[in-house]
């Protein structure tokens, strides 16, 4: 599972019906030490109620199909995990409550 | 199979994935000696491994082909702890001791 920041939402009129209706959210890539973005965006299907800030974790491939939201839709980026806390070598590098970004942004 | 170093764990208790008492680690893709290439991974843990160790790491739909994930979305695992790693009959990881954490 791939580690990212939610940076804010797609909106497209004009979709395959297999994806209509599935909420689609603007992804930047994070490393998990500065918690700095990477530059790198994907756009994923959210199945968990992410908002924007957020960190969460998103499958690829075919386990993106594999959540309630996804089952035999084509996504291949699902959101399935908004991230408490990342922590590495015993202390934390990242703590939902303590972060800014993703306070109260909903 | 991608060899990996555990560098630590990552909590999240809002997920849709439905795996139970899932462990999740925050793991870096490494080279056969167990350096780290700065590339990161979230990996659910099936073995019990703890940071430091040099572990292998399953990705993709081949990782719903165990028991607890079955019909899960998850894709990446890490499915063994690596006690040592031979290379040209040289053994460049030790497990415990051997090495660094």
């Amino acid at each position: 599972m791939v580690l990212a920041r939610v940076r804010g939402s797609v909106v497209s009129t004009h979709k395959s019906p297999g994806i209509e209706g599935l909420p689609l959210l603007l992804l930047e890539k994070i490393d998990p030490v500065s918690m700095k973005g990477r530059g790198d965006y994907v756009v994923g299907i959210d199945s968990v109620g992410a908002g924007s800030g957020e960190i969460v974790f998103y499958v690829t491939g075919s386990s993106a199909r594999m959540t309630d939201a996804t089952k035999g839709r084509p996504s291949d980026a699902t959101i399935v995990a908004i991230v408490d806390v990342i922590e590495k070598d015993g202390v934390p590098t990242y703590e939902k409550a303590r972060d800014a970004d993703s306070a109260g942004t909903r | 199979m991608n060899l990996a170093r555990v560098r630590g764990t990552v909590v999240a208790s809002r997920r849709t994935d439905g795996v139970e008492n899932a462990r999740f680690l925050l793991v870096e893709d490494c080279d056969q000696r167990g350096a780290g290439r700065g590339e990161w991974l979230v990996a659910l843990d099936l073995v019990g491994a703890d940071r430091g160790q040099l572990v292998l790491c399953t990705q993709g739909s081949s990782c719903r082909q165990t028991e607890r994930t079955e019909g899960k979305p998850m894709d990446c695992l890490v499915v063994a702890i690596v006690d040592s790693l031979d290379q040209g009959g040289v053994d460049v990881w030790k497990a415990a001791g051997g090495g660094a954490a």
